[in-house]
C-alpha cells in the first residue's frame, strides 16, 4: 500500500479576500421578506460549475438535484471529485473515447498535445495553461473532439440557468420533499454564487441543501447557513496535526464553523459525516473523539462513509496520480465502527 | 452506512440457494414450492390434445354457424380430452399434460405452420419445447391437412394488395414476416381479454344459461336476422356453459376416483373437497372462498381451449371479486388469511405451468423467454372513485412477493389516493428486484376511457390484461391485434427515398426525394412526415382486413356469454361490426421511437443546424455502417436525445406522436372503429432491428431498435426522473387517440436501499402518477447485470453505479474498481 501524501501540486487555492463580503444582510427569517429587485438581480450572477447531477438520493432529504461547484481549499489525497479541486475550468481526457484522429493537435493555441506511439495523447502540463487558453472553458481541442474524448470540466453559468435545469424536477421535490443540494468542490470558495443561487431557489419554494468541508470564514458559512434548509458537513480527522497532514488545511476553522452553525441556526439539522479512509482516520481513537466533538450537539446526525475509490478515473482524465494507491475499503472495520458510533450516540 | 451497494432481496435468496440453505419463504408457502419443483427450469411440453380435437370437431361441422361450431369443438375437447387432478394441489384444472409446464396447439391460427416447424421447436437452442416423433407425425397426419388453405394467416396472405403486403411480409407465402408494418393478427385469436368473472362467480353458468335461454325464447321467429344470426349465437352459449360445467364434473369424477385410492387420509379429505367443489361450481354460483378460487381458475382454463388471446385471458380484479366472499368466509369463521395464501399458491402453480406457445418465426420473434401474461390486478379504485385497496389486496401482494414464480404477472392500479401503506408495500415488493408489480395509472386511464366514450364509473372499473394492456369487460369489444409500424425504418425509407438498404432496390413505399438535395430541415423533416403517412396508411389497410377477416376465422361463445353486449345484443365478440355502447380499445404499435427521435435530433442538429456533417457524408456513413466513419458517428451521437428531459428531442418527439394522433382522428372513422397509436415492443424490438441498417443516432445496422417507450440504449444520463418527463412532455394529451406506452426504468440496489430508498421510490411512483403515465416497472440492477456491463460496456453505458455524495458512469471506471464495486454487491447487509 503505498500512500502519497499532498498529492495536488499546487498548494491549497484559497479565494476570499474582498470577495468574502457579507452578501445577505441577516439570516434566515430575513430572507423570506428579501427585496424582489434583489432577487432578480441575483438570477445573473455567475458561477464555475462541473456537474448537475439529477435523482440524487444520497445527498439531504428526498430525491434531490445536485450541483456541483468547482473550487476547494482542501486536498484531501482521497479526494473523489479531483476535478473539483481548481477553481477554474480544465481541460479532462478519457482515452477510451479517443478516436486517435487526431483533430486536437492541430486545434491546441499552446501546441501542449502530442501523439503517443498507440495514437492516444499526451497532454504537457506545462505548456497547457486552462486559464490562459479559455477562461470561461471552451477549450479549443474538446470543440474539435468528434468523440467528447477531450472535454472541459467546468463552465461559467448563470444562476437563472442553472435554477432552470434544477426545476425541471421539481415535481419529483413536492412529491419527495427533496430540493436542490449544493455540493462540489467546495461550495463556500464561491460564496456570492452559492448564496444567490440558495436564495434563489428558495425565493422559488425549493428545499435547499449544501455538502460542505466548513473551511471558510465564519461569515460566509453564516451567510450560507441562513439559506439552507439542511446542511451536510465533514470531519475528516478529529486530531488538527493529522488534518493538516491529510488534508492541507486546519480543522479549527472547520470546528468552530460546525459549532456556530449549530449554536447561530438551531433548527437547521446538521448531518456530520465522515469518510472512513483506510490507514488515515479509520481508527476507533479518531472516531471517538469526532463523536465527541459533536455528541452534545442537538439536531445532528452522524455517518461514516466506506472508503471508495470511484474518483480514480478522473484522475487519469486529468493526467494527475491517484494519491490512495490501490487501498480498499475494509467493509468489517467499518461496520465494527459504526457499531460503535451507535453506541455511543444511542442510535 | 449509506454508501455500499446492497443486495436486493431476490439476491439474498439466489444466494441462500447457492449455500445449500432452503428459500425463507418455502416454509410458509409449502406446497407451492412442492409442486414448482416439479416444472421450474425444465423444458416445457408441447400437447397435441387440444388441437387434434378441435380439429376433429371443426372436420364434422363445416357449413354451420361458425359460433356453433365452435362451440360444438369446445363441448367435444371437454368431454373427450385428458382431465388432471395434480398430487398436492387444491385447485384443480389443466388443459394439457401434467408432465411438466406445457402449451397447446391451436391449429386455426398456424395449423400451416405446423408441419415446417413442429419438427424444429425440440432444437431450439433458447427457446425448447418437448415433442415425440409420433406426435409430430399424428399432428401433420391429423391436423396440417385439414387446416391447409383454411387459416386467418393464409386468407391475409391472400388478400393483401402488394404494396401493403411487401410491407409485412418477405416472401409470396407469407410465412417470414417483415419488420416496417408487421401484421401481428394471425398470431393470436385476439389481443388481450379478461372475462367478467363477477358472473361466473356469482350467477354461475346455469345464469349465464338461462340468460341465453330467456333471450332464445324472445326471438322473433320472423325475423331472418334474429333466427340465423342471433339464434345460432345463445345456442352456442348454452352448449358452452354446458361444457364448462362437463368439463368441471369430470374432474370431480377423478377426484373421487383418486380419493377411493388415496391412504393419507389429509389428502384423502382434499381430494374431496375438490371433488365437491367441483360438482359446485362453475355450475351454480360459488358459496364459499374456496369455490369462488376454484370457479375463477376452471373458467379461466377453459378459456385458453378457447382462444390463444394475446397476452392470455387474465385473472382480472381478482382482490375485488374475491372480496365479498373473503368477508364473508372470514366473518363465518371458516377461512384464515393462511388458507387463503395456501389457495393463492395452488393458483399460482397452475397458472405457471401453461405456457403461450409461440411457434411461428413471427410469435417466437416477438416474445422471447417462455411468454405469458395472465396478470393479476390489484388496487386502484372502487366504481364510485374510492381507493379499493382491501385485506385481499394486501395478501395477493404477500403472497406474490413470497412465490419464487415469475407467473403471474403481478399488476398494481395506482392513483392519487393509493394508501401510503399499501404504496409502502408496493415499493418494498418492487426492491426484490424481479420486476413486478408492475404499475398502471389511474390518473391516466381512467381519464382516457372515458375520452372514447366509457362513463366514469366503467371507466374506474377497468382491469389490467395482458402486459401493459387495459379492460373493460363488459364495454370492451374490439379485440383485434395491432399492426407494428416500425418507425426506425420509417426513418430509414427518408433517408434513403423508399428504399431500406438491406432490399436493395426495391421501391417499398413512395420516393420522397434524396435527402442529399434538401436544403432545410423542414423539407427533411416533410420528408419523413410523407413516409411517415404512407406507412401509417398501409398499416391501417392490413388493420382493415384482418378485422373485416377475423370474425370469418374465430368465434369466442365462452368470452362473449360473459359479456354484457354481446349477450344483449346477441353478437359474437369477435364480431367485426360495431356494436352500440362498446368502447374500442383499438391500436397499432410503434416500434424505435426513442431511435427515430434520436436520429431525427441527430439530423437537425447536425446536419441542418450546426452543418457539422453534410447529408452526402451522413448517408455514405450509413450506407457503410459507419465502417470507417467512427468520427461521423461519435458527432451524431452528441446530439440531444430523447429521455433526458431534453426540450429539443422531445419536441421531435411529440411531432411524431401528434402526427400518428391526427392520423388517426381523421381515418379511424373509416375504419369503422377508433385507433390509437401504442408503444409496447416486447422484445420485438430485437426483430424489428434486423431491417433496418444504421441510423443517423449511431446505431449500428440490423441491432435492436429501442424498446417501448424507453430511451435508446445508454443515452440516458439524467436519472429515473429525464425518462419520466421525456414520456410525459412526447405524449399529446389533448388527443387522447393513443394507447399504453411501456416504460421501463432501471435503479440501482443501493439507490432504493433502506427505508429512505423505499420512501424515495414511492416518491417517484407518486410523481409518474402525478404526471399521468399509462405504466411503468422497475428494473433494480444487480449484480449479474454489473458483470455483463462489465463485458458489454457498450450497452450498458447508461449504468450508473451511486454512493453516497458522488456517482460514476459504470462503465468509465477502470476495470479494477468495477471487480471492486461487483465484489461490494456481494456484500450482505
Amino acid at each position: 500500500m503505498k500512500i502519497r501524501r499532498f498529492p495536488g501540486s499546487e498548494p491549497p487555492y484559497f479565494h476570499y479576500g474582498e470577495r468574502s463580503a457579507v452578501f445577505f444582510p441577516g439570516c434566515r427569517e430575513h430572507t423570506a421578506s428579501k427585496d424582489m429587485s434583489e432577487v432578480r438581480h441575483m438570477k445573473d450572477v455567475q458561477g464555475c460549475i462541473f456537474n448537475i447531477q439529477f435523482y440524487s438520493v444520497h445527498d439531504g432529504p428526498g430525491i434531490r438535484t445536485v450541483v456541483f461547484l468547482k473550487g476547494c481549499p482542501l486536498r484531501c489525497a482521497w479526494c473523489s471529485n479531483p476535478e473539483s479541486q481548481n477553481v477554474f475550468p480544465e481541460p479532462g481526457y478519457n482515452e477510451s473515447k479517443c478516436l486517435h484522429c487526431h483533430r486536437c493537435l492541430a486545434a491546441c493555441p499552446a501546441g501542449a498535445l502530442s501523439p503517443a506511439e498507440d495514437g492516444s495523447i499526451i497532454r504537457d502540463a506545462h505548456l497547457c495553461d486552462p486559464r490562459k487558453c479559455s477562461a470561461d472553458g471552451n477549450f479549443p481541442c474538446a470543440k474539435a473532439c468528434p468523440g467528447k474524448a477531450m472535454f472541459s470540466y467546468g463552465r461559467f453559468v448563470r444562476v437563472e440557468e442553472v435554477m432552470q435545469e434544477v426545476e425541471k424536477d421539481g415535481a419529483i421535490y413536492s412529491r419527495s420533499g427533496g430540493g436542490i443540494t449544493l455540493s462540489g468542490g467546495e461550495a463556500l470558495m464561491q460564496p456570492e454564487f452559492s448564496a444567490a443561487l440558495l436564495a434563489t431557489a428558495r425565493s422559488r419554494g425549493v428545499h435547499t441543501a449544501m455538502e460542505t468541508s466548513a473551511c471558510a470564514p465564519e461569515n460566509v458559512m453564516r451567510e450560507i447557513c441562513s439559506l439552507l434548509d439542511y446542511l451536510i458537513v465533514d470531519i475528516k480527522l478529529a486530531d488538527d496535526a493529522g488534518h493538516v497532514a491529510w488534508t492541507g488545511v486546519h480543522n479549527g476553522r472547520i470546528l468552530a464553523n460546525i459549532a456556530m452553525a449549530r449554536r447561530e441556526f438551531p433548527s437547521l439539522p446538521i448531518k456530520v459525516r465522515t469518510p472512513l479512509i483506510p490507514g488515515v482516520n479509520d481508527t476507533e481513537e479518531n472516531i471517538v473523539n469526532t463523536v465527541r466533538i459533536i455528541r452534545d450537539f442537538h439536531n445532528v446526525e452522524y455517518e461514516l462513509l466506506p472508503y471508495h475509490a470511484l474518483g480514480e478515473q478522473k484522475y487519469t482524465y486529468l493526467g494527475r496520480e491517484y494519491g490512495m494507491g490501490d487501498v480498499l475499503a475494509d467493509y468489517d472495520k467499518v461496520k465494527a465502527l459504526q457499531h460503535m458510533v451507535d453506541e455511543m450516540l444511542g442510535q | 452506512m449509506s454508501c455500499c451497494t446492497c443486495y436486493t432481496p431476490q439476491e439474498e435468496v439466489l444466494q441462500a440457494l447457492k449455500e445449500g440453505r432452503d428459500n425463507p419463504n418455502k416454509a410458509a408457502h409449502h406446497r407451492l414450492f412442492t409442486i414448482a419443483e416439479r416444472f421450474v427450469g425444465k423444458t416445457p411440453y408441447i400437447d397435441i390434445e387440444r388441437g387434434i380435437l378441435f380439429t376433429r370437431s371443426m372436420k364434422e361441422t363445416e357449413g354451420q354457424p361458425l359460433v356453433l361450431r365452435w362451440a360444438k369443438a369446445l363441448r367435444y375437447i371437454a368431454e373427450n380430452i385428458t382431465v388432471y387432478v395434480d398430487d398436492d394441489q387444491l385447485i384443480v384444472g389443466r388443459c394439457g399434460t401434467d408432465k411438466c409446464r406445457y402449451g397447446i396447439l391451436y391449429p386455426e391460427l398456424d395449423g400451416d405452420f405446423f408441419a415446417k416447424v413442429l419438427s424444429d421447436v425440440a432444437s431450439r437452442p433458447d427457446l425448447a419445447w418437448r415433442i415425440s416423433e409420433e406426435e409430430i407425425e399424428q399432428v401433420s397426419r391429423e391436423i396440417s391437412p385439414y387446416w391447409e388453405g383454411k387459416t386467418l394467416h393464409e386468407d391475409i396472405v391472400r388478400v393483401l394488395p402488394p404494396e401493403v403486403k411487401r410491407l409485412t411480409y418477405n416472401d409470396e407465402a407469407g410465412r417470414n414476416p417483415r419488420f416496417i408494418a408487421m401484421e401481428s393478427g394471425t398470431q393470436r385469436g385476439g389481443t388481450t381479454w379478461c372475462l367478467d368473472y363477477d358472473k361466473v362467480l356469482n350467477l354461475g353458468m346455469e345464469g349465464i344459461r338461462k340468460m341465453a335461454e330467456e333471450k332464445l325464447a324472445a326471438l322473433d321467429p320472423n325475423n331472418p336476422v334474429h333466427q340465423e344470426e342471433k339464434r345460432p349465437f345463445y345456442e352456442a352459449v348454452i352448449i358452452t356453459a354446458d361444457a364448462l360445467v362437463h368439463w368441471a364434473r369430470r374432474h370431480a369424477v377423478l377426484a373421487r376416483q383418486k380419493a377411493a385410492e388415496e391412504k393419507d387420509p389429509v389428502r384423502r379429505a382434499e381430494l374431496l373437497q375438490i371433488a365437491e367443489h367441483c360438482e359446485w361450481v362453475p355450475e351454480h354460483p360459488a358459496r364459499t372462498f374456496r369455490e369462488a378460487m376454484q370457479s375463477q381458475w376452471l373458467a379461466q382454463a377453459f378459456s385458453r381451449f378457447e382462444h390463444r388471446t394475446g397476452g392470455l385471458i387474465t385473472n382480472g380484479r381478482m382482490d375485488q371479486y374475491l372480496y365479498p366472499f373473503y368477508c364473508r368466509d372470514k366473518a363465518a369463521g371458516i377461512l384464515t388469511d393462511e388458507d387463503v395464501m395456501e389457495l393463492l399458491d395452488c393458483l399460482w402453480v397452475n397458472i405457471g405451468q401453461f405456457i403461450d406457445i409461440s411457434i411461428t418465426p413471427v410469435a417466437s420473434a416477438m416474445q422471447g423467454g417462455y411468454a405469458a401474461w395472465e396478470t393479476v390486478c390489484i388496487g386502484g379504485q372502487d366504481r364510485m372513485g374510492h381507493d379499493a385497496t382491501n385485506e385481499l389486496t394486501y395478501l395477493i401482494l404477500q403472497s406474490r412477493k413470497e412465490s419464487p414464480l415469475v407467473h403471474p404477472d403481478l399488476a398494481v392500479r395506482i392513483h392519487p389516493r393509493t394508501p401510503e401503506r399499501f404504496l409502502h408495500e408496493v415499493a418494498e415488493t418492487i426492491k426484490i428486484g424481479q420486476g413486478f408489480p408492475k404499475l398502471t395509472n389511474d390518473e391516466e386511464i381512467v381519464s382516457h376511457f372515458m375520452s372514447r366514450g366509457a362513463s366514469r364509473a366503467d371507466s374506474l372499473d377497468y382491469t389490467h390484461s395482458g402486459c401493459t394492456e387495459i379492460r373493460i369487460p363488459n364495454l370492451d369489444m374490439n379485440t383485434t391485434p395491432p399492426v407494428h409500424l416500425n418507425l426506425a425504418a420509417v426513418m430509414e425509407l427518408t433517408l434513403f427515398n423508399g428504399h431500406l438498404l438491406k432490399y436493395k432496390d426495391e421501391l417499398l413505399t413512395l420516393e420522397t426525394g434524396d435527402p442529399a438535395s434538401f436544403t432545410t430541415w423542414e423539407e427533411f423533416f416533410s420528408a419523413f412526415r410523407t413516409q411517415l403517412t404512407y406507412c401509417l396508411k398501409s398499416t391501417f389497410r392490413i388493420q382493415y382486413h384482418m378485422h373485416k377477416l377475423r370474425g370469418k376465422h374465430f368465434a369466442s361463445p365462452l368470452a362473449s356469454s360473459l359479456h354484457d353486449l354481446c349477450m344483449k345484443y346477441g353478437v359474437d365478440l369477435q364480431t367485426s361490426e360495431h356494436i352500440p355502447g362498446s368502447v374500442d380499445s383499438c391500436f397499432f404499435d410503434c416500434f424505435g421511437y426513442a431511435t427515430t427521435v434520436d436520429s431525427l435530433s441527430a439530423v437537425k442538429k447536425q446536419v441542418y443546424e450546426e452543418k457539422s456533417i453534410s447529408m452526402p457524408l451522413l448517408l455514405e456513413a450509413l450506407r457503410a455502417n459507419f465502417q470507417g466513419y467512427e468520427a461521423v458517428r461519435q458527432i451524431l451521437m452528441s446530439s440531444p436525445t430523447y429521455g433526458n428531459n431534453d426540450p429539443y428531442a422531445d419536441a421531435i418527439g411529440l411531432d411524431i406522436d401528434t402526427l400518428a394522433q391526427t392520423f388517426c382522428i381523421e381515418h379511424e372513422k373509416e375504419l369503422g372503429y377508433d385507433m390509437g397509436l401504442r408503444m409496447v415492443t416486447v422484445t420485438g424490438n430485437i426483430s424489428h432491428g434486423t431491417d433496418v441498417s444504421a441510423l443517423p443516432n449511431g446505431r449500428l445496422a440490423f441491432t435492436p431498435v429501442s424498446d417501448g417507450s424507453s430511451a435508446s440504449h445508454g443515452v440516458e444520463t439524467k436519472g429515473p426522473t429525464g425518462i419520466l418527463f421525456s414520456n410525459h412532455y412526447t405524449k399529446n394529451f389533448g388527443l387522447s387517440h393513443y394507447a399504453s406506452r411501456l416504460l421501463n426504468i432501471k435503479l440501482s440496489p443501493s439507490c432504493v436501499k433502506g427505508e429512505k430508498g423505499t420512501r424515495d421510490l414511492m416518491s417517484l411512483i407518486r410523481t409518474w402518477c402525478d404526471l399521468r403515465l399509462w405504466h411503468v416497472q422497475f428494473n433494480i440492477i444487480n449484480r449479474e447485470t454489473l458483470i455483463n456491463a462489465q463485458n458489454n460496456p457498450d450497452e450498458y453505458r447508461n449504468l450508473i453505479v451511486r454512493v453516497a455524495g458522488y456517482s460514476a458512469y459504470f462503465t468509465d471506471l477502470s476495470k479494477a474498481i468495477q471487480n471492486d464495486i461487483i465484489s461490494r454487491t456481494e456484500l450482505s447487509m
